[in-house]
């Protein structure tokens, strides 16, 4: 195995007859930051676990850190901060016996927590409370802070901005910007398109457990069709223009289309023979390509 | 490195319980001994033993009668049930909140997600639940040791009960570690004390029922309750074959715990 951050091969889980994850083979390079789309049940957080060595694979191997994850060997783990979906903690202890205990599991100094805890406006008075009386987001900027305040070479964060107002969420973005300036390697998983469209170099997508896609955000967004919008001045034949791409609205006056990229030259110039009052294109967003995904 | 961390969690998560457990086992131990000393209690507790029903002397050991005396009466003390249930909370407590209690909770995530081996965590929920017995064992006999400091008996030694301490340790230990199989194998510490709660039950009552029921007598060995007699601890010492057979059982269960433990996904 490579000395890649993450590296898996025909990776796979099933739970008795439900295949959580099926045969993905995937690369995350050093320093990049990757995200892992998909709905609920996809496979993302079975993914995050198999990396982790919390669950064990029914088919493939992984690696993490150049370290495969079926090694009894656990010191790789101690470059690795872990955020879990489902944020919970020890509810008598407080946020800061929380960190100190986990900074010491992993061994290293907590050298980023400061630093971590100001971006997040996390207070010492709300650290010396018990986590019982935390909020979910409070439980969630905990998340973030036990994660990385390490300053580990890979994260691993399964849905990081849940529960977190939009300021916060800023300054977990500028952690992120730090993180990869720092040469940190961040994987996360989303359910928020905009926020893997803003912080992430490349997409990955699951859709029932199988990888369908993965590449750069801008390259996914090429690789998907454009919608064109073209309105006429006098009746036209829009079934004639049926043969571009899909066609979603079918008015004599009104056209709407979803185009491949390649296919535009040509439905420009057709257009440009029709009496035509105004032509869009748009660009589709993250969304719209992963809803195309899922339709 | 991590065992020490765990074991410094397991503490700071369940020490509260502690002092009051131990101090209960310390004043009941005590009041045992305060109890003995009454030649009027004694003796009217001969005659009631005398008077009862045999499934009642099978309950509390025929062999009482023999010692009701005051060095009998002390060692009752360690077979009480209250003294029994001091030591079940924390034999239950301790291994199911380890491992299955942190698997239900999803805090297991962040512990597992570190550098700390699954035998790590095994070995770190061992220590805090031997640990915790040795003080709450330690805390009945300190109990026994003030009380017959205070009112010495005469030809009643407090030494005489430090293997019967050992016996409460060794047979809640063996417990607290078929505990610790139990929990490794649940997804919930509710499923884990149910079970273990089940096992200790069941153990006790098949003692119980196979020295008043001698069809099923050949089922007492069986029992872990067998193997804790504490009027023979305080008469002979500890015996061999009952210290082989907690070991025995402890490193069996403890070998399919690092097993299925290691295995299992969290």
């Amino acid at each position: 195995m490579s000395g890649a951050p993450i590296r898996t091969r025909g990776l796979g889980k099933r739970y008795g007859r439900v295949q959580a994850l099926d045969d993905l083979s995937l690369d995350v390079g050093q320093g990049e930051v990757f995200g892992f789309l998909g709905p609920n049940g996809a496979g993302k957080t079975t993914t995050i676990r198999l990396l982790l060595g919390l669950i064990r694979p029914t088919a493939g191997e992984a690696s993490v850190l150049g370290q495969p994850v079926s090694s009894r060997a656990v010191a790789w783990r101690a470059e690795v901060g872990f955020l879990p979906g489902d944020m919970t903690f020890w509810p008598r202890l407080s946020g800061l016996e929380t960190l100190d205990f986990l900074a010491a599991l992993a061994g290293r100094p907590a050298d980023a927590r400061a630093g971590l805890l100001d971006r997040l406006a996390l207070g010492a008075a709300e650290l010396a409370r018990p986590v019982r009386t935390y909020s979910d987001g409070m439980k969630q900027k905990l998340g973030l802070v036990q994660a990385l305040q390490c300053s580990p070479r890979l994260a691993l964060l399964d849905e990081p901005t849940k529960g977190l107002d939009p300021l916060v969420q800023q300054g977990f973005y500028e952690i992120l910007a730090d993180a990869r300036a720092n040469g940190a390697t961040v994987f996360l998983s989303s359910h928020v398109l905009s926020e893997v469209e803003r912080v992430c170099d490349r997409v990955g997508m699951l859709r029932a457990g199988r990888l369908v896609s993965v590449g750069d955000v801008e390259a996914l967004r090429r690789a998907e069709r454009r919608r064109v919008r073209a309105d006429f001045t006098a009746d036209v034949d829009s079934a004639a223009l049926a043969h571009f791409g899909d066609l979603v609205v079918g008015h004599p006056r009104r056209v709407e289309l979803l185009v491949a990229q390649q296919e535009i030259p040509a439905l420009v110039a057709r257009l440009g023979m029709l009496p035509l009052a105004d032509l869009v294109v748009e660009r589709p967003s993250l969304e719209e390509a992963f809803l195309e995904h899922y339709r | 490195m991590s065992v020490g961390v765990l074991l410094r969690h397991h503490v700071r998560l369940n020490r509260v319980p502690l002092v009051p457990l131990a101090a209960g086992l310390a004043m009941f131990e005590w009041m045992m001994t305060f109890v003995a000393r009454q030649p009027a209690v004694s003796s009217f507790l001969t005659t009631a033993l005398r008077a009862a029903p045999p499934e009642f002397l099978s309950l509390i050991n025929q062999d009482l009668l023999t010692t009701v005396g005051a060095q009998g009466i002390i060692g009752v003390g360690y077979t009480h049930p209250f003294t029994l249930i001091m030591m079940a909370v924390w034999a239950v407590r301790v291994p199911c909140a380890a491992l299955a209690g942190e698997v239900g909770r999803g805090t297991m995530n962040l512990v597992a997600a570190r550098p700390v081996t699954r035998a790590a965590q095994i070995a770190a929920a061992l220590l805090a639940l031997l640990g915790g017995l040795t003080v709450l064992a330690a805390a009945a006999w300190l109990g026994t040791v003030i009380g017959l400091l205070g009112r010495p008996l005469q030809g009643v030694s407090a030494w005489r009960y430090l293997p019967v301490a050992v016996a409460l340790w060794l047979t809640f230990a063996t417990f607290g570690i078929v505990g610790i199989l139990v929990s490794s194998l649940s997804r919930e510490a509710g499923t884990a004390i149910a079970w273990l709660s089940g096992v200790m039950a069941g153990s006790y009552v098949l003692d119980y029922a196979a020295r008043v029921w001698p069809r099923i007598a050949s089922l007492r060995p069986l029992s872990l309750f067998r193997y804790y007699e504490p009027q023979q601890v305080v008469r002979s010492g500890l015996a061999g074959s009952d210290l082989l057979m907690f070991a025995a059982v402890a490193a069996v269960a403890l070998l399919i715990a690092f097993v299925c433990f290691g295995r299992r996904d969290l």
